[in-house]
């Protein structure tokens, strides 16, 4: 019973990551696309860890917070290269 | 880049590391394992790299030994190989009768040679990226 709730809860979190890829599909500029990333990549942190709960295994969240560590550099790296790259 | 970045790069740096460790060193409890705790140690280079510049990563990298541990990880893996060549290749002679390693199946001293294969591959994974990257950086500049 209690799991229904994470459940219903991960897709109103999947609606909310569609509609951040439909804005990095029609973003008009390239900050647009990369904000839309960011969100995506957010959303998809929470995502993991309601479907850890629904699953009832602790270890999914160890591959949460890889995947909000490794974000942050992959966002800081495109905007690093929108900035004028290295050096 | 920013101060606010570089002082959030002091922060994370070793909270990245100390995870990738963990996730090496728990490979036979907990997914992931050499090679994804590797590639993660290897992102907090990469936000070493991308926080503090080029000039700052070329002070800090010794390209020798860097090479040299990516070698002993290679030749670590090997050695755990080896060890039970008596009866065959990859034998886990740890596991079965060694003076180590062989604790209760689920607690962290067991599973034989594998946490030893994981630090090797965590090793090698780490270096090869990290030289890799770095190499990658210091290639050529664009206008010159």
């Amino acid at each position: 019973m209690m799991e229904q709730v994470f459940f219903y809860a991960t897709l109103i979190v999947m609606v909310a990551g569609f509609i951040s890829v439909l804005r990095i599909m029609l973003g008009p500029s390239v900050p647009d696309r990369v904000v839309g990333v960011d969100t995506l990549n957010t959303l998809v942190v929470a995502a993991m860890i309601l479907l850890g709960a629904a699953y009832d295994r602790t270890i999914y969240i160890d591959i949460a917070i890889v995947y909000a560590l490794l974000s942050y550099i992959g966002t800081l790296a495109v905007a690093r290269y929108l900035q004028g790259g290295l050096s | 880049m920013g101060v606010i970045v570089r002082t959030g790069a002091r922060a994370t740096i070793p909270l990245i590391g100390i995870f990738g460790a963990y996730i090496v060193a728990h490979g036979h409890l907990t997914p992931g394992g050499g090679f994804q705790g590797g590639a993660t140690i290897a992102g907090a280079g990469i936000l070493f790299l991308l926080a503090f510049g080029l000039s700052e990563m070329k002070r800090h990298f010794n390209k020798n030994l860097y090479s040299a541990l990516e070698g002993i990880g290679g030749l670590a893996f090997l050695g755990a190989a080896m060890l039970g060549i008596g009866t065959a290749f990859f034998y886990n002679v740890l596991w079965h009768n060694g003076p180590f390693f062989n604790g209760k199946p689920g607690t962290l001293l067991s599973a034989g040679y594998l946490p030893i294969m994981n630090l090797a591959v965590g090793l090698k994974v780490f270096t090869g990226l990290v030289s890799a990257m770095v190499g990658l950086a210091l290639y050529r500049r664009w206008r010159k």
